[in-house]
């Protein structure tokens, strides 16, 4: 399970997000600026404030980091 | 082995890689990511050719017109770790510690957002110290914020603040140099303090960040502003740190470049863009100086054969 905290205007959320469709990841996009109770809950799982935080299957990763994601979930 | 190792995924690096394809030079290129800073930008006004594109969409056509090249092979989400001349030869080290080996090797890397090095900086970023004020802003809702820098970055983060921040300090080195048109947005807006002539001395709070202390320009007397989230804009310094010992770098940490070959003081390497200590730093500029390196590199190579 993929889950992306973000902003309406973060070209890195964009970017993380255009890169899930690319390669047929399915995600939740969780728009925290909408939404004061996911900011909340995005703060406690990453222990900080900055978009985007990705959670796949419970490992937290902050920003767009290409290489985290490709590990964790096997692409390239 | 290859004939070159480009570094980087941004204008000029992108801009070397297609033209070193199209000459049929054996080309490894690795990047953290494709677009570099332009990223950043939520529009590109002035890319010529294209009345306007979004920084996220600018990365999307770089990398795609990039792909189309058969000769070039592509390594995605890894960092230099380290580049060596070996004889005759340059080898390159990447982050997840494999090596290659190339004839000539182009240095894009480019800048990154300047640090002010003064102390909570580190221990609070992303807990109230943040660079990216397009992705950050809106986490500043209802809360007090302060931006460093009073340059076009800076006032852009007071905007981006503006629908969320209930209090905004504009903390500046001297006056403010943002462009007329930022200037007069924020003036009109009761919310936003301007505090010039001031150095911020260092963040301070518990788990998150809580207090700016700054003071006044030769006054050690110290000051603080009340903020959750404190947006540091006070510019980019070139990622340079791997390369002090192999080449030759300015003042200001650019690496240096004849500007008519943009070779390197190391024979073998050359940059180009944000990274080197070339004037004016523009993504038109930077795509051009990428190519004019690989055409001089391909001539250089033929020459060596």
């Amino acid at each position: 399970m993929v889950t992306i905290y973000s902003t309406t205007h973060c070209p890195y959320c964009k970017m993380a997000k255009d890169y899930f469709t690319q390669h047929n990841v399915e995600y939740k996009d969780i728009n925290v600026e909408q939404d004061d109770a996911a900011a909340a809950d995005m703060i406690k799982k990453s222990g900080q404030m900055g978009v985007p935080v990705i959670d796949i299957d419970g490992t937290i990763i902050v920003g767009f980091d290409r290489g985290s994601i490709d590990e964790i979930l096997h692409l390239q | 082995m290859f004939d070159l190792i480009i570094l980087g995924g941004g204008p000029a690096a992108i801009g070397a890689g297609v033209y070193a394809a199209r000459k049929r030079m054996k080309t490894l290129l690795l990047t953290k990511e494709f677009g570099g800073q332009s990223v950043d930008s939520a529009m590109i006004e002035n890319f010529i050719g294209h009345n306007s594109i979004s920084g996220v969409e600018f990365a999307r056509v770089l990398e795609a017109q990039l792909r189309l090249q058969e000769d070039i092979e592509i390594k995605v989400g890894v960092t230099v770790e380290a580049l060596e001349q070996q004889g005759d030869l340059w080898r390159v080290t990447d982050s997840k510690k494999n090596q290659y080996e190339a004839r000539a090797v182009l240095v894009a890397i480019g800048s990154r957002y300047k640090r002010l090095n003064v102390p909570g900086e580190k221990q609070y970023e992303g807990k109230g110290v943040f660079f990216c004020s397009l992705c950050d802003a809106p986490l500043m809702k209802n809360k007090k914020a302060a931006v460093i820098g009073g340059g076009n970055a800076g006032l852009e983060a007071v905007v981006d603040l503006l629908p969320y921040a209930t209090e905004i300090h504009l903390l500046v080195r001297g006056e403010l140099k943002g462009d007329p048109i930022y200037q007069e947005r924020i003036f009109k807006e009761e919310k936003v303090h301007v505090h010039r002539s001031v150095t911020v001395s260092r963040f301070a709070g518990s788990e998150f960040m809580e207090k700016v202390y700054y003071s006044a320009l030769g006054s050690d007397e110290e000051q603080f502003v009340e903020a959750q989230g404190a947006f540091v804009e006070i510019g980019q310094m070139p990622n340079t740190e791997l390369f002090e010992k192999t080449l030759t770098l300015s003042d200001s940490k650019h690496i240096v470049v004849d500007p008519r070959t943009m070779q390197t003081s190391a024979q073998g390497v050359w940059a180009a863009g944000d990274i080197t200590d070339i004037s004016y730093k523009q993504i038109n500029t930077s795509i051009g100086d990428g190519i004019k390196a690989v055409l001089n590199i391909y001539e250089t190579l033929q020459k060596n054969l």
